[in-house]
């Protein structure tokens, strides 16, 4: 336009002209920006959330990592052999505790000796007894005892006081004896304690063991607390002869004092319930390796449930009593884990988590989770054979000592070992559980709980509520979609449309309110009522239609054409204070006066009073505006011309619906649907409210569910950032992001093929 | 799009009509050499208060192609929708009078008007083949009737598309999109589905409007060979057109019927001035 000839005969306008354009040219660029701009900063927006999840999600998939921080020789060599090594949490003293009865504490850096080796077999008995056994308890407790020649145990317990002198930490090693300063006479016969095991807690404490004639004896210790002086407390202990196991080598005590574990030399587990000492009972002898391996070590899992068994063979399982009704088997194995063929010579459990390390007799150590049956690494640490090891309370060094009392100190980077796909999806076999079950527990009152991740459940629940909210939702708002675009009076159209639109506004947080808090109980307390409106409501409905068309035309013509549906509104609220009322002598009369005991105990269903019924309606209604509105609009869009085409070919206006326009509206009512399904499955707040979110796995629709998005609302905020259990809640997140981002672009792709076979001109 | 047929009629016969602002001026053009397909009787057509058409009188003679003409807004095409009720489907829409097709008058309350539109076929302005097949399409208005057998379906398939001279340019892919023809095979096609249910009249509203130029021409020619066995009613805006394809032209303007008679006399002598004016180009 700029450089139009200058020939024309309106010249005087052509600076305006090119003004004009210079500033349209600059607009349209600027928009063309803008849209552009706008556009990506969506798909960035989007992509950002994404990378956002999967950042805090990928170290729970990374490996572990070790790498060794120091090796030196074993401090104080002359204070005897090690029989235990323990790291304390700050993870600066180590300690090892010596067949010669001393507890010699090290820097665990460097194996400095910090002060004087500590004397748990005090000087003065030494030339008397000497140490026949020993025991550590389980890790987390510190314990450890001595058996004694002359049927005595010293029980001894290693703390760690943190004080701040002169503001720097300093931790000072203590030892403590729970048992009391002397030894515990545990054999009345006075014979050597070859094997022992102790466990102790506020109410009781037990100390097994086996003597030197085969015999085993039990002492349990009473602490009664003195009235005057809380110092002093008053111990009385018991002494119990135990059933005699023939070879037995080696005891273990569970926390719960309950049973007693004795190995024997055949590799047998025989079981003695000691709950009650003075009547004990023998419970199962059970075979735990093969005829021709042997076991070579034996320990609890954090827990003292499960029981870890490696062989001479370098075969490792786990074991661990299973109660099923009314029949319980004292040891089950569990799983195994693929060791290495060689011969497990050290072992340790973690204390906070159901890891453990081994080190075999190659000079590898080996890191394992047992729910997941995952060996987790393996490190090389040495070329001889490694006879003790011990990981940190925070399980993130490793210290071991080998055959020529060389030490190695590891640091192990193991943050998420509890985390495999086959937890997150698959059935899992958890400890005090009859089977492998998909089990969400994240958190407990119990200490050594262990948290149960399994996302199944969870989306089980996500597309339970979607399912019964879709069954509700489909057919009224395709239906009604239907009416009002194609059989609905104008005027009544204009008033209706708006109006179910404005319903999608309605905060969520309402519906399940009400959902959660109304209409829970009234389902419970009228649920003959509710079955009989499922019946009741289309039934009257087509009745009272076929009434109205059998009734002369001049009583019609009172209602205008497309106003009819108006009549239904009285019948619907007869229909449903007829159920309603109704309701209860149904009860009464088919049901003993109680629908739910009834269907408990005929039917075998469960009620829960926050369920799927309810979960159905709320959220069905919170998603039939959304299919309603994108169907209304399809359906009207469908060409004139095409309706018209069929009608005049002596098409009925059902058989043009059904026909042509529903043909022709389809990829509009399917992108509908899935769009209503993707809000059903993102949907919070409703399901949060009235489902009760117990994370089952039952399709039962007297049954609630936990859906993802519900869980992450739930346990996001108690969710300690960083951990596990925050990064598991992220992935809950990311599932459900890429869920109905394969949903939506699914259902997208579906729709475009849709359209381009449909697409009329 | 709201109402069945029936209620339809009954709404319309009972609104109240301002009596006062009907004109009834209209003359009686009944064509006396001929058999009558179809008539009306005082025929008046209200878009709520405004009249559409006023007391059109007129027979449309069997076996015939009628065209209207007229400019545009004179109701021509308004009058071709009354013949097979599509105007029922306008909820504005108002009728007073009488069409009678075999002596029965169509807006009575007993006639099924699905069937009704069977019989007299209509074929619209802008080509509308359904998202189907091209054999879908012109089976359509069979398995409306119920009929689903397939050899009587690839019988009457075939012929009306031979019929619509359409058959040997989509024979080999009866199976694909009708969507995929030109707009002059789809006007065709249309054709050809209206005729499947074998109609005894075929009301073509502007059928070729849309087309090219040679595809009008096979239009026309089309037109031409189904005379013989249908009442042809077409509406045009290209009188060229009604000279070449009809037998008998009506003029209409402003909801009038201003002249109606035999294409030649109205092409080259007619009667009224208005008709004159209007083929001369004076106007419309």
């Amino acid at each position: 336009m700029a450089n139009h000839p200058q020939t024309h005969s309106e010249s005087r306008l052509q600076p305006a002209f090119g003004r004009a354009m210079g500033m349209r040219m600059f607009r349209d660029t600027l928009a063309h920006y803008m849209v552009g701009l706008g556009g990506m900063g969506v798909i960035i927006a989007i992509l950002l959330i994404f990378f956002y999840l999967v950042y805090i999600v990928m170290p729970l998939f990374a490996p572990a990592e070790a790498n060794k921080v120091a090796q030196y020789n074993l401090p104080q060599p002359q204070s005897g052999k090690t029989l235990l090594l323990a790291i304390e949490e700050q993870n600066e003293i180590a300690v090892r505790f010596t067949d010669r009865g001393e507890a010699v504490f090290f820097s665990l850096q460097d194996g400095q000796v910090i002060g004087e080796p500590h004397r748990i077999l005090p000087n003065r008995l030494r030339s008397r007894v000497k140490i026949s056994g020993f025991t550590a308890g389980q890790s987390v407790s510190g314990l450890v005892g001595y058996g004694l020649s002359n049927g005595r145990a010293i029980i001894a317990k290693h703390n760690y006081d943190i004080s701040y002198p002169g503001d720097k930490k300093l931790i000072t090693p203590v030892i403590s004896y729970p048992f009391g300063n002397k030894p515990v006479q545990v054999d009345a016969r006075a014979h050597a304690l070859v094997a022992l095991a102790v466990q102790n807690d506020e109410e009781r404490s037990s100390i097994a063991a086996i003597t030197s004639d085969g015999r085993l004896v039990l002492t349990t210790m009473q602490k009664e607390e003195n009235l005057l002086d809380e110092e002093e407390s008053e111990l009385t202990f018991s002494t119990y002869e135990l059933i005699p196991v023939e070879g037995a080598i080696k005891l273990l005590l569970e926390p719960r004092q309950q049973f007693l574990y004795v190995v024997d030399k055949t590799g047998f587990i025989n079981v003695i319930d000691i709950k009650e000492p003075e009547t004990p009972r023998f419970i199962a002898r059970i075979r735990v390796v093969n005829k021709d391996e042997s076991i070579s070590t034996i320990d609890f899992l954090s827990g003292g449930i499960s029981l870890l068994i490696g062989t001479t063979e370098g075969k490792l399982s786990q074991w661990f009593p299973v109660q099923t009704g009314e029949k319980s088997d004292a040891l089950v194995r569990i799983r195994n884990f693929s060791g290495e063929s060689s011969f497990i010579s050290a072992f340790s459990s973690e204390q906070r988590r159901k890891g453990f390390v081994s080190g075999d007799n190659q000079g590898n150590i080996t890191l394992y989770h047992s729910t997941t049956g995952r060996k987790i690494l393996t490190i090389p640490t040495s070329k001889q054979t490694l006879s003790k090891i011990a990981i940190s309370p925070r399980a993130d060094m490793i210290i071991t000592e080998d055959v020529n009392h060389q030490l190695y100190v590891l640091h192990v980077n193991n943050e998420h070992p509890e985390v495999s796909w086959s937890v997150l999806w698959d059935k899992i076999w958890y400890e005090d559980y009859p089977e492998p079950t998909y089990t969400w527990q994240s958190s407990s009152a119990s200490n050594d709980f262990e948290p149960k991740f399994s996302l199944t459940p969870l989306l089980f629940g996500t597309l339970k509520a979607a399912f019964y909210a879709m069954m509700i939702a489909i057919p009224l708002a395709i239906m009604g979609a239907i009416y009002s675009a194609y059989f609905m009076a104008p005027a009544m159209r204009r008033v209706v449309k708006p109006t179910i639109e404005i319903m999608e506004a309605l905060p969520t947080v309402i519906l399940g309110f009400l959902a959660g808090l109304w209409l829970a109980p009234m389902v419970e307390a009228n649920l003959p009522g509710v079955f009989m409106m499922t019946v009741l409501l289309p039934a009257g409905v087509l009745v009272f239609a076929f009434a109205w068309q059998q009734l002369p035309i001049s009583v019609r013509n009172f209602v205008p054409d497309g106003w009819t549906a108006l009549l239904l509104l009285p019948v619907l609220i007869f229909l449903v204070w007829l159920a309603m009322a109704l309701s209860q002598p149904v009860e009464t009369l088919l049901f003993n006066g109680d629908m739910r005991a009834w269907m408990a105990n005929h039917l075998g269903l469960s009620f829960d009073q926050r369920n799927s019924i309810v979960v159905g309606i709320a959220m069905g209604i919170a998603v039939i505006p959304t299919i309603f509105t994108i169907t209304e609009d399809a359906i009207f869009s469908v060409p004139r011309h095409l309706t018209n085409g069929s009608l005049a070919l002596g098409a009925t206006l059902w058989q043009t619906l059904t026909r042509v326009v529903l043909l022709t509206a389809s990829p509009g009512i399917f992108s509908a649907v899935m769009i209503g399904m993707g809000r059903a499955v993102g949907e919070t707040m409703i399901v949060l409210m009235a489902t009760g979110n117990t994370p089952v796995m039952d399709f039962s629709i007297f049954q609630g569910m936990r859906t993802l998005s519900a869980n992450v609302a739930v346990e996001m905020p108690e969710a300690e950032v960083g951990s596990t259990h925050y990064r598991i809640l992220f992935l809950a997140a990311l599932v459900l992001f890429m869920f109905t981002f394969v949903l939506n672009a699914g259902a997208e792709i579906i729709r475009q093929r849709l359209r381009n076979k449909y697409s009329s001109l | 799009m709201n109402n069945s047929g029936e209620t339809g009629q009954a709404q319309s016969m009972t609104h109240g009509i301002d009596l006062s602002k009907i004109e009834r001026s209209g003359e009686s053009h009944i064509l006396s050499n001929e058999t009558v397909a179809m008539s009306t009787d005082k025929l008046n057509l209200f878009y709520e208060e405004k009249q559409a058409l006023i007391n059109i009188s007129m027979t449309i003679p069997k076996n015939r192609v009628s065209a209207f003409i007229g400019p545009s807004g004179c109701g021509k095409s308004t009058l071709l929708r009354c013949f097979n009720r599509m105007n029922d489907l306008i909820d504005t829409c108002r009728i007073e009078g009488k069409i009678l097709i075999n002596n029965e008058d169509i807006y009575s309350k007993h006639v099924n008007v699905a069937e009704l539109r069977r019989r007299i076929g209509m074929v619209f302005q802008k080509p509308n083949p359904f998202p189907k097949s091209i054999y879908e399409n012109v089976a359509y208005g069979l398995r409306l009737q119920g009929i689903n057998k397939k050899r009587q379906l690839d019988e009457i398939v075939e012929n009306s598309l031979h019929k619509a001279a359409l058959w040997d340019e989509v024979k080999d892919r009866l199976l694909d999109s009708a969507l995929g023809l030109s707009g002059g095979q789809q006007q065709r096609l249309v054709i050809a589905r209206a005729i499947a249910i074998e109609p005894e009249v075929l009301l073509l509203d502007e059928p070729a409007s849309a087309l090219d130029p040679i595809s009008t021409l096979k239009i026309e020619e089309l037109i031409y060979e189904l005379k013989d066995n249908y009442t042809i009613v077409i509406v045009t805006h290209n009188m060229q057109q009604a000279a070449r394809v009809s037998d008998y032209t009506a003029f209409m303007y402003m909801g009038n019927l201003v002249e109606f008679g035999a294409t030649e006399a109205i092409f080259t002598n007619p009667e009224k001035k208005q008709t004159e004016d209007y083929i001369t180009g004076r106007y419309g």
